[in-house]
């Protein structure tokens, strides 16, 4: 019974947790740059609307492909919410991450398969360092079982303080905020149009922003995985490191593949060896 | 009750496009001026999309020219329906005072059909907002007509 | 038991033979059409027989069959030979004659000769028998239409086909040899029948890159032989026994047999194309596609691995084993950055093959029941998709006179069968719920406790998914209804279909494969196995693979299902013109648009990449050998 509650919330409760907080996002957005903002619920309207409207896609592996980042996100995210292995989240949601860029690059259309280009850019600079992040887990708990990990009598966080900072890079990229939105630009009229999403419309497009609210509310499961003994910390480090995310994103200017494969590599990388030495030392 | 959802949702999320046909710049200016602090249209979840594909209504300032007819066509063709074309200014509705140059076609509705013309040269902020929700309104009728 | 150990072994031999005498072409096809059912068969029959300690051939007119092997391993050293003057190649006459020079002395001086088995079979042996004979043989009956086509292509007066075909299916047989035999002599000489057999067959068509290659190829296996024989003797001069299994039981022996345990990986090393030997099997691509197919996916690279991962236990838990797993993982990264810098479609496939041999490698040098799991299932799927992807790469490129995966752009829209089958194939390299990634997957859980070597994994699957994806999403395209689809000869569909049915069904049956091939295996031999407890669990996660596999047959039906949608072409600023891919440019002139790939080639280039990656891979094989000691 417990299984199917989780499913449950992972299937169901997830991705509307996840519009709202889109919501939120924008709301504060808003704020930031003094406007008011549209309410709370924007992203479900914008949502349903999409659905409601006529679906143009180049040929149908485009939406083969969209139906799969669908797919394979919300397997990722139920997965977690079962408690399952670290490992095989990252590669079903790998999956998704392929198939939005192999969808991508189907049609003949310059926008999307530069921004497919870009996405995999992207892919190549978060993958390595998450792997590292969930093996420093795993050194951290004994496990990459979910369910070990949330036995820990101590949070996470102290012990893995670097690997948390890299996280946050990770989330940056997989959120697509500034200064790494670069594959499908979310103002829409800059240089890239919306990159890899440039050419799905209607129903398919709202298959990919439901899949990307899959993707939010797991990357924040991940981050909550941190501090997984005091709900209230777990609230107020998920509310912080969201509100980073925020700041970030109003903050900085968008940059160039080049720049962040080799920031955040260096950075990252490093970070992690040295959280990871602590470990093999301790 | 997803059917009455989402036509809830069409009139909350209009996604508009901008296309600057061949104006001089005043209305296009005006537009923009939408979604600054001041009028911030974002409250009524109006997106201003780069991309025809992803567009509910069409914005288009300026004449039409021989030279442009044939984009304008082609970005309303690639919008989704249901879609609603909204002429902004003098020149969106009839050619302005550019109607009588050699090279200019006329209004919007010489290419594509038009739902709401907003007056004005330049027309202001506030009354382009209330063309959108006019605009809504439309593609609302549409909608229930098509069943 | 000697009967099916003799189909395996000699009928490829005789067939061969009947292929090179009896010049016609239809004896041919039937020749090698029969050749592979029979051997398929056997193959399965000896597999259902089981696993066998010891098996020796009797005696052949009165002869002994280990004085046969002898008197064949001078015959065949002195081909060589014969080779390396004719090609005045002095890196091979020096390596064949230091061989001979040896050989001699080993045999003739040092080795006391007592019986000792010539076959044994444990499962690890079972499995690559099976992938020879079955995979293998798909590739050889492809090649009969496929080596038509190349001819005509190539307008060739007299047909070169009969040698080609004496060497393709010869090949089987040693192979089979080579993953059977138990006297570490004959597993000496059925090595270096293959190191001449792929030398033949790379420099088959003549031009003067293919035979530069295959000189290059045969001077660097001769170099790993080299390295055999002297790592044969050092290890016979430890343990007193030409027996493998005795070598294996015996554990690691001192620093003197270590060291002659890690020469004979480096042979390994040499054969499996590891950095920095890269460059043999890169120029191997020469060759007409079923060589690469048979050389890059089945057999050649795979005999250098099973070597590595055949000795692991007589290096467990020293250094060696160590460096091992980290040499290993440094060709999986270093190959995976190559091949993102490539847009040669086989110069991609073969880095993506040297890098997973890098990982299976790898596996073997972390020497745990977990990590050796992994290698054996790597072995497994990675023989039959990147099979597939080989023989899709020829297929297409007889169709299209091109393999840069430029050209492959849409080709949907060409050869929708085909394409089909090669997105088939990249996505069972990549994604799960397929074998290749439950491998990388145990291979990362089991390599989570060295630090290096699990960095290391890390960026090589990352760079792993650029190339394939970008592959991939690139041959996908449109169609116009109502097209039929392209045909392809019969001998051509068959292996393409079977191979393609078998990456995916296999997949399904990992849970099957692991219980009653892998396992009784791990416990049998001298391993800790503890299969309790630890990421073995992997297994029990296997409805969620049901899931996703079934989430991937919803999304297709979805896709196919789809309502026929408005014809609409790309966005392009509203400039289209029609849907030809063009748009209205300056003078009212039409202006082609497209993008090609990013091969980052700033940072992932061939030229600037390869001088560093040798440098590093030489020295991490001299910390390897080294670390015998
Ligand atoms: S209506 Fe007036 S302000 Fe607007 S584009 Fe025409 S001339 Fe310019």
């Amino acid at each position: 019974m417990k299984y199917v509650i989780l499913a449950f919330i992972g299937l169901v409760v997830a991705p509307l947790a996840g519009g709202l907080l889109a919501g939120i996002d924008r709301r504060i957005t808003a704020r930031l740059q003094s406007r008011q903002g549209p309410p709370i619920r924007q992203a479900l309207y914008d949502v349903l609307k999409l659905f409601g409207k006529e679906g143009l896609a180049l040929n149908k592996w485009q939406i083969i492909c969209a139906w799969v980042y669908l797919i394979a996100a919300a397997l990722a995210c139920t997965l977690f919410f079962l408690q399952s292995d670290l490992l095989l989240i990252f590669f079903v949601q790998a999956v998704g991450a392929v198939f939005l860029v192999m969808g991508a690059m189907a049609g003949r259309s310059p926008y999307s398969q530069v921004g497919a280009q870009r996405e995999l850019i992207q892919v190549l600079t978060y993958e390595p360092l998450l792997v590292l992040v969930f093996v420093c887990m795993y050194l951290a708990a004994g496990s990459f079982n979910i369910s070990d990990i949330l036995a820990v009598e101590s949070p996470l966080l102290a012990q893995l303080p670097l690997a948390y900072i890299v996280l946050t890079y990770i989330l940056t990229i997989k959120l697509r905020k500034s200064p790494f939105d670069f594959s499908t630009s979310h103002h829409g009229h800059q240089e890239l149009v919306k990159g890899v999403l440039t050419e799905y419309s209607g129903p398919y497009l709202a298959l990919t922003e439901v899949a990307h609210w899959y993707e939010t509310v797991l990357l924040l499961g991940v981050c909550a995985l941190f501090w997984t003994t005091n709900w209230l910390w777990m609230a107020v480090l998920l509310m912080a490191t969201y509100f980073l995310e925020l700041v970030i994103d109003n903050t900085m200017a968008r940059m160039t593949w080049r720049w962040m494969l080799k920031y955040v590599w260096g950075i990252g990388l490093a970070m992690s060896v040295v959280n990871l030495i602590w470990l093999y030392a301790g | 009750m997803f059917k009455s959802l989402i036509k809830n949702s069409r009139a909350k999320s209009p996604w508009i496009m901008h296309f600057d046909c061949g104006s001089c710049n005043g209305c296009d200016i005006e537009v923009l001026a939408c979604l600054t602090p001041l009028y911030d249209v974002e409250r009524f979840g109006v997106v201003n999309v780069g991309n025809p594909k992803h567009a509910d209504v069409l914005l288009v300032t300026g004449t039409v020219n021989h030279r442009n007819k044939k984009v304008l066509k082609n970005l309303y063709d690639q919008m989704p329906e249901p879609k609603a074309v909204i002429a902004i200014g003098a020149c969106g509705a009839t050619g302005g005072v550019f109607r009588d140059a050699y090279n200019v076609v006329g209004g919007v509705d010489k290419v594509i059909p038009v739902d709401v013309y907003v007056p004005g040269c330049p027309a202001k902020p506030e009354a382009i907002i209330d063309g959108v929700v006019e605009g809504l309104k439309k593609f609302q009728q549409k909608v229930e007509q098509a069943g | 038991m000697s009967n099916l150990l003799s189909i395996l072994i000699l009928l490829p031999v005789l067939s061969a033979l009947a292929c090179y005498i009896v010049r016609s072409g239809a004896v041919r096809r039937l020749v090698v059409t029969v050749t592979g059912g029979v051997l398929s068969v056997a193959s399965v029959a000896l597999l259902l027989r089981g696993s066998f300690e010891a098996w020796s051939p009797g005696t052949l007119f009165g002869l002994s069959w280990d004085l046969i092997i002898t008197v064949l391993d001078f015959a065949l050293l002195g081909v060589i030979l014969y080779y390396g003057f004719k090609l005045k190649s002095l890196f091979i006459q020096i390596f064949t004659l230091a061989q001979i020079v040896l050989l001699s002395v080993f045999e003739f001086i040092i080795v006391e000769h007592v019986a000792v088995p010539a076959f044994r079979a444990d499962n690890l042996s079972l499995i690559m028998v099976l992938i020879v004979s079955i995979i293998g043989s798909l590739i050889c009956i492809f090649g009969l239409p496929y080596m038509n086509r190349h001819e005509k292509h190539l307008n060739l007066q007299k047909t070169k086909q009969p040698e080609f075909f004496f060497y393709l299916v010869i090949f089987l047989g040693a192979m089979n040899g080579l993953v059977l035999a138990n006297n570490i002599l004959w597993l000496y000489f059925f090595f270096e029948v293959t190191s001449l057999c792929s030398f033949r067959l790379i420099g088959h068509d003549g031009t003067k890159v293919a035979v530069a290659n295959a000189t290059r190829a045969l001077w660097m296996n001769s170099f790993g032989g080299l390295g055999f024989v002297v790592g044969m003797m050092l290890a016979y001069n430890a343990v007193e026994t030409l027996s493998i299994a005795a070598l294996l039981t015996a554990g690691p022996q001192g620093a003197l047999a270590l060291t002659g345990v890690a020469l004979i990986c480096f042979a390994g090393f040499v054969k499996a194309a590891q950095v920095p030997f890269q460059s043999w099997l890169l120029g191997a691509m020469v060759a007409p596609t079923p060589v690469s197919a048979l050389l890059h996916s089945s057999t050649m690279v795979k005999a250098g691995v099973y070597i590595v991962l055949r000795l692991a236990p007589a290096y467990q838990g020293t250094l060696l084993s160590d460096t091992i797993a980290i040499c290993g993982a440094f060709t999986f990264v270093a190959c995976a950055a190559l091949a993102i810098g490539q847009s040669n479609g086989k110069k991609i496939l073969a880095y993506s093959t040297i890098s997973n041999l890098g990982l299976i490698v790898a596996c073997a040098g972390l020497n745990t029941p977990l990590a050796i799991t992994a290698a054996i299932m790597l072995i497994i799927f990675h023989a039959v998709s990147k099979s597939l992807l080989f023989l899709c790469v020829g297929t297409i490129e007889q169709e299209i006179g091109s393999r840069d995966i430029e050209d492959m752009r849409g080709l949907y829209e060409r050869m929708p069968r085909t394409s089909f089958l090669a997105i088939t194939g990249v996505l069972t390299m990549l994604l799960p719920p397929f074998g290749v990634l439950l491998g990388k997957w145990m291979a990362i859980e089991a390599a989570a406790g060295s630090i290096w070597v699990i960095i290391m994994l890390a960026l090589g699957s990352a760079l792993t998914v650029v190339y394939w994806a970008r592959w991939g999403g690139g041959m996908m395209g449109s169609r116009k209804p109502g097209q039929p689809s392209e045909s392809l000869p019969l001998l051509i569909n068959l292996p393409l279909m079977l191979l393609c049915i078998g990456a995916v069904g296999l997949s399904a049956a990992t849970p099957a494969i692991y219980a009653n091939l892998i396992q009784p295996m791990l416990s049998s031999a001298a391993l800790a196995v503890n299969t309790t407890t630890g990421s073995l669990g992997a297994f029990a996660v296997y409805g969620l693979y049901i899931a996703l596999g079934l989430g991937l047959f919803v999304a297709f039906r979805a896709g196919r299902r789809a309502p026929v949608l408005r014809k609409v072409g790309p966005y392009m600023g509203g400039a289209n013109l029609g849907e030809d891919g063009s748009f209205n440019g300056p003078m009212n002139q039409p202006v082609a648009f497209g993008a090609g790939n990013l091969y980052l080639s700033e940072l992932f280039g061939e030229q600037k990449l390869t001088m560093w990656v040798n440098i590093a891979g030489a020295a991490l094989l001299v910390l390897m050998i080294g670390g015998g000691l």
